[in-house]
């Protein structure tokens, strides 16, 4: 047995996968196993200069731009940029938007955690190439699947206008609200695929998870009163608990010349984690009690340091997300308000959790209301440099194995991070 | 093709892929789709398959902005029976082509500090590079074209794309018109319709994210911008945010 494991090492010395499927955008993983094993996650995907062109836009522009810098997480980007810019231009939002920014963003979080969940991260664990050769095996959560999401992006398109790059959400609030007979036929529905998130749970908690630990620092954003979605303190399982405002005094950026997404680091630290895994290894104990319930039925335990469990974590949250989603709209009334205008000028920045995790935006906006400088950080941006170690702790690990189940735990736990190579090259 | 199950490749370039997720989460119809067309190559959706061909449809998302893209490109062209591009970066360079505004070196030294690993160029769509049968518009691309498009291959028939401006759908939506009731500066009278004149039903001016409309009367609703008090740095902003490289919307774009 051993010599055989010599020979296929031997054999194969370096293993590629040369385009890496189902994550978002475009990126290879290479393993020298000779060398240490030495592991680059090369995202080859073209960079898109946003921080480059945004610089003299119109201030009114930029959620609309950024948007596009992800297909998956539009709103979270434009919700992050238009909180930058109404802290840069001294604009002040009432409650009401507020709480429709977290519905918004909390719809998309759902949204993205299902597409990530059965269509990119599932087929890895059951030895399928895709979800179309799923079908006959798996009817029962594809429906589920199609069905939680109708719901879910019409609850966004329900607010934004559209599911995808929303149109009513500008700086200082939203330019229309939806009618009240709207969020009662919205709110039947969510109820209804309530008990459906439950068996997503479940479904993700029979994946079967490698067993694997990660040394990595787990970054979240934190508020006192709840599960901060788009307001909070930075905070970390090893300590760290900053305003927004010093983001940039902590965190920096490095780039290499293997990939156009730049790395970020703590300063003065080590790598570290963002995204559902991370958010629950902050605040697990601001999740609805229910969830509480259902992590404990499924042996779900923080603090956690299984990279893989980010699967776990995040149908965890998509529970949580729709409970908050009725709660949200059950507690409030909306009414038709003025879009907030001032024209000030400054800097300004905002942090929010993405569904992949910490998104960061700063901008300066001149006297003209033009942007004089754009500063994007995104959460893949954020986990490049803890994807690398864990691939090579991971190879390391398991260097006796065979070179096609070397190249499937690799590709399991790139998928595991829900990377958007996209947005990382934004 | 009516008798055999149309193969489809899908390829993506220098965008979101929000066109690309829109084409897989087609929610509804998603299972009818996959009954009756074969996806053969699509990289978001599933592992394997081949970029090679032959496709009977190729659908491209995102800009073209470096050289590999063309050189693949032009082989998928070669390969397949119909070449459509979808959404607005495809069809008139979208978002990725505002950077066009400004110098490369520019942009490129704005985001990285050593620039000598970058070979980006200018945003084009892909009709700059190769013939393309029909263009799926939107940003992201909607879905009434989409359906149209695999509705008129399956019966063989040339689909029928909307060729009007925002202006109609606000017509028949009966919504007020915001550039003239309420004086905002509404790309519609010479953006591509399909969105169904979403920005105005919701109280705001169309900022023209589906690209121009083919004949376009760009240089009057410039015009008409400037009286309106617009800057004139504001007018080219608002021709250049979704279609910097067209022609149809050259005449609004100039900063002096």
């Amino acid at each position: 047995m051993e010599t055989r494991a010599v020979q296929i090492m031997n054999y194969t010395k370096k293993i590629e996968v040369d385009y890496l499927a189902r994550v978002e955008g475009e990126a290879s993983i290479t393993v020298e196993l000779d060398k240490g094993p030495a592991i680059k996650l090369k995202i080859f995907e073209p960079p898109r200069f946003f921080e480059g062109f945004l610089v003299g836009r119109k201030f009114d522009e930029v959620g609309d731009i950024v948007s596009r810098i992800c297909g998956i997480c539009p709103v979270s980007h434009m919700t992050t940029a238009i909180q930058a810019i109404e802290q840069a231009m001294g604009i002040e939002v009432t409650r009401q938007t507020k709480v429709l920014r977290k519905i918004l963003c909390l719809s998309q979080i759902v949204a993205s955690h299902l597409i990530h969940l059965y269509m990119l991260a599932m087929p890895d664990y059951y030895g399928y190439a895709g979800i179309v050769d799923m079908q006959s095996r798996f009817s029962g959560e594809i429906a589920r699947l199609i069905k939680m999401k109708e719901v879910m992006n019409e609850l966004t398109g329900l607010i934004g206008g559209r599911a995808l790059h929303p149109v009513t959400h500008m700086p200082g609030g939203f330019t229309a609200i939806p009618p009240k007979d709207s969020f009662i036929s919205i709110l039947r529905k969510l109820k209804q695929i309530k008990p459906l998130a439950k068996e997503v749970v479940k479904d993700v908690s029979r994946f079967g998870v490698p067993d694997f630990n990660s040394s990595s620092e787990y970054v979240a954003l934190a508020d006192e009163t709840e599960y901060a979605i788009n307001e909070g303190r930075i905070v970390s399982t090893k300590g760290l608990n900053i305003a927004v405002k010093d983001y940039r005094r902590t965190f920096r950026e490095s780039h290499v010349s293997y990939a156009f997404a730049k790395k970020s680091n703590i300063v003065s630290r080590s790598c570290f984690m963002v995204g559902a895994l991370a958010r629950l290894n902050n605040k697990f104990e601001k999740l609805q009690e229910q969830t509480k319930a259902l992590a404990k039925q499924v042996d779900f335990e923080v603090p956690n340091s299984n990279p893989f469990n980010n699967n776990l974590a995040q149908s965890l949250e998509v529970v949580d997300g729709i409970e908050r989603c009725i709660k949200l709209i059950e507690s409030n009334t909306f009414e038709d308000e003025d879009v907030r205008r001032r024209a000030g000028s400054g800097e300004g920045c905002s942090a929010t959790e993405a569904p992949r995790g910490l998104l960061f935006h700063s901008y300066r906006i001149n006297r003209k209301g033009v942007v004089e400088q754009a500063d994007i950080v995104t959460p893949t941006s954020h986990n490049f440099l803890s994807i690398e170690k864990d691939l090579n702790e991971l190879v390391a690990q398991n260097r006796d194995k065979s070179r096609d189940r070397i190249r499937l735990l690799c590709e399991k736990l790139v998928r595991a991070y829900d990377p958007c190579f996209s947005c990382s090259v934004h | 093709m009516n008798n055999k199950r149309p193969t489809i490749g899908v390829f993506k370039y220098s965008c979101c892929a929000g066109c690309e997720f829109q084409l897989i989460y087609f929610q509804e119809h998603i299972l009818e789709t996959f009954k009756a067309a074969q996806i053969k190559y699509c990289r978001m959706l599933q592992s394997g398959g081949t970029d090679e061909g032959p496709f009977d449809v190729a659908l491209i998302e995102g800009a073209i902005t470096e050289q590999w893209q063309v050189d693949q490109l032009k082989k998928i062209r070669d390969v397949s029976k119909y070449v459509i591009p979808i959404g607005s970066c495809a069809v008139c360079g979208g978002v990725p082509a505002i950077k066009n505004t400004s110098q490369e070196y520019d942009v490129e030294r704005r985001v990285y500090k050593d620039t000598s690993f970058i070979h980006s160029v200018k945003a084009h769509p892909i009709d700059q590079f190769v013939k393309v049968d029909g263009y799926v518009r939107g940003c992201p691309m909607g879905q009434r074209d989409l359906t149209e498009l695999v509705i008129s291959l399956l019966l063989d028939k040339r689909a029928d794309f909307l060729q009007y401006c925002v202006c109609v759908e606000c017509k028949l939506n009966n919504s007020i018109c915001v550039l003239v009731a309420y004086g905002q500066p509404c790309m519609g009278p010479v953006t591509n319709a399909g969105c169904g004149a979403l920005c105005p039903s919701h109280n705001r001016a169309c900022y023209g994210c589906w690209g121009p409309m083919k004949d376009a009367n760009a240089r009057a609703l410039a015009e008409q911008f400037g009286k309106m008090g617009l800057s004139r740095e504001d007018i080219f902003r608002k021709f250049t945010e979704f279609g910097q490289p067209t022609d149809e919307w050259k005449p609004g774009q100039f900063k002096s």
